[in-house]
């Protein structure tokens, strides 16, 4: 039999393999899915904490311990960002329900509604006019708003046991890294021993200098958005919950392309429950000439600098080119990983396009280099 | 009589030098350690074997770090086995190699061959930073003997240069 002949049995063994493999996986997958994406969250809040927790260990000489206090150190952090955050909403609520009734909301949004129309040119105004019941609209539209935040209470309790078991595997990461690390590389055929070296610590570098950067921006867009709110309430806005608003702005900040928008929805909403019936926030405008009832376009507005801040001047500086993927690839990614996962498949998407560039870089290497191996 | 049960619960307490600490403590790269010390860097070592005839690495492929013989031997070669190979230094228990990887990017200068089933142990760049990271004092000892040992490499092949043009100079003047 010829080389070639070999080659070719070779690879139709190897396809075959490979195509049991997929169908065996794909069989397994709905029983370990929630698992394995326990463990890539715990490994990415691992690659985030581990910098910590070993500079810890360098000033106490005591790994356990470090990882317990940087545990420690963040629950009490989450649990008073979150017992506070939850009082403090429902204190808001109740003072906003106690403030409005369901007709003074419709009336509320009606006068809203022939002030804006009435700022606008007459052809638009003539156009807006034929479809009058914007006001009813709007606050079916809230209503259904409330109505399905009842039914996000119930996911509440599925996420409680996930972000537990996420929190386990944290810890036992956090304490057993170097060892895992160690047992991963064992596993390594000698051919490949050094280039699977080289490829795991590029992973790791690529991940945590990524996750390490996002994190840092996401805090710069929550420290702006809390002074950008702090000066807007000196304009008069009125808003409350302004360092809640600013962290979740900077949370939502991590999620690529929609995220900036989905942290202005808050701070919007803030601004429209404390403002209801204020005639000033109603009338007041931007810059004297656009209409901005609540202060809606001015918040914007701030959030707009905010963005191109981070985005132009610090995100640059502090992430730089650490995972280097064309705008297309990222996009794509986000597509990809929003319609597998939704919100949190877009989270981990650029960070999971960025293993796998590494991933292909190294192969692409290998290829080209198949002679040193 | 020994209970295993007792045996359990000491078990650490009176614990032996395991052989992978008696060949690091061969090692002029981590002379001066403290038993504790030498735990510490056990955790980093990584356990490799290597049939005879197994290449460690080849003569240009990149480099990750150093090797240190626990069982077996080595050859350090240039050239292939079929085409003009060039046999620099035979290498035996205790003895380590590629430790200029610790501190460059640059590819190996020579191909590391198995010549007997070996055991070796190895210790990678990555295991040097993060250990420096945890324990900067372990890592400093490290770094500052790796020094020693390449300053004393410099030393010898200083010497061979001046021989060698001593000679080159006594054949010129002849």
């Amino acid at each position: 039999m010829t080389n070639k002949e070999t080659n070719y049995f070779q690879l139709i063994y190897r396809l075959i393999i490979g195509l049991i493999a997929l169908r065996f996986l794909s069989f397994i997958w709905p029983y370990i899915s929630d698992v394995i994406l326990m463990l890539i969250f715990a490994f990415l809040f691992t690659t985030v904490l581990l910098s910590s927790v070993d500079s810890l260990e360098r000033k106490i000489g005591n790994r356990g311990l470090s990882v317990m206090t940087v545990v420690i150190i963040l629950i009490g952090g989450i649990g008073t960002f979150i017992g506070s955050f939850i009082s403090q909403i429902s204190q808001q609520a109740s003072e906003f329900s106690n403030r409005i009734d369901k007709e003074t909301l419709t009336q509320e949004f009606k006068i809203l509604g022939q002030k804006f129309t009435s700022s606008m040119p007459e052809s638009l105004q003539n156009i807006i006019s034929s479809n009058n019941d914007t006001a009813g609209k709007l606050s079916d539209l809230i209503n259904t708003i409330i109505g399905s935040l009842a039914t996000m209470a119930t996911a509440v309790g599925n996420f409680m046991f996930i972000a537990a078991m996420v929190f386990i595997f944290t810890i036992i990461l956090l304490a057993e890294y170097h060892v895992f690390r160690k047992s991963l590389v064992n596993i390594i055929p000698n051919k490949y021993f050094e280039l699977g070296l080289k490829l795991i610590y590029n992973i790791e570098k690529s991940v945590s200098s990524y996750l390490r950067g996002q994190f840092l921006s996401a805090a710069s867009v929550a420290a702006m958005s809390i002074t950008g709110l702090f000066m807007l309430n000196l304009l008069g806005a009125n808003l409350t919950l302004t360092i809640f608003i600013g962290i979740i702005a900077g949370l939502a900040n991590l999620i690529p392309l929609v995220g900036p928008f989905v942290g202005m929805v808050p701070a919007i909403l803030i601004a429209f429950m404390n403002n209801l019936g204020n005639d000033i926030a109603m009338s007041h405008t931007l810059f004297g000439v656009l209409p901005s009832p609540f202060f809606i376009l001015d918040i914007i507005l701030m959030f707009l600098i905010v963005q191109q801040i981070e985005g132009n001047l610090i995100t640059p500086a502090l992430v730089g080119k650490s995972v280097g993927l064309h705008p297309i690839i990222v996009m794509m990614a986000l597509l990809i990983g929003g319609t597998i996962l939704g919100p949190l498949g877009m989270l981990f998407a650029v960070p999971a396009a960025g293993v796998l560039k590494v991933i292909l870089t190294e192969i692409a290497f290998v290829r080209k280099n198949a002679h040193l191996l | 009589m020994k209970s295993a049960k007792w045996e359990n619960i000491f078990k650490g307490w009176n614990h032996s030098e395991s052989k992978t600490i008696i060949t690091l403590k061969q090692v002029p790269v981590f002379k001066n350690f403290s038993n504790k010390e030498f735990l510490e860097l056990e955790k980093l070592i990584h356990h490799r074997e290597y049939s005879s005839g197994d290449f460690v690495f080849k003569n240009h492929a990149p480099g990750e770090g150093m090797y240190i013989i626990m069982n077996g031997c080595v050859k350090i070669t240039i050239g292939t086995q079929t085409n003009n190979e060039n046999i620099l230094a035979e290498l035996n228990e205790g003895d380590f190699f590629g430790e200029l990887a610790l501190f460059d990017d640059e590819p190996r200068s020579a191909n590391a061959i198995a010549i007997k089933n070996s055991q070796l142990l190895g210790f990678f760049t990555q295991d040097l930073m993060s250990l420096q990271e945890r324990n900067p004092v372990l890592g400093q000892k490290i770094l500052f003997n790796l020094g020693g040992v390449l300053g004393e490499r410099l030393r010898g092949t200083n010497s061979l240069l001046i021989s060698s043009q001593s000679k080159r100079k006594d054949l010129n003047d002849e």
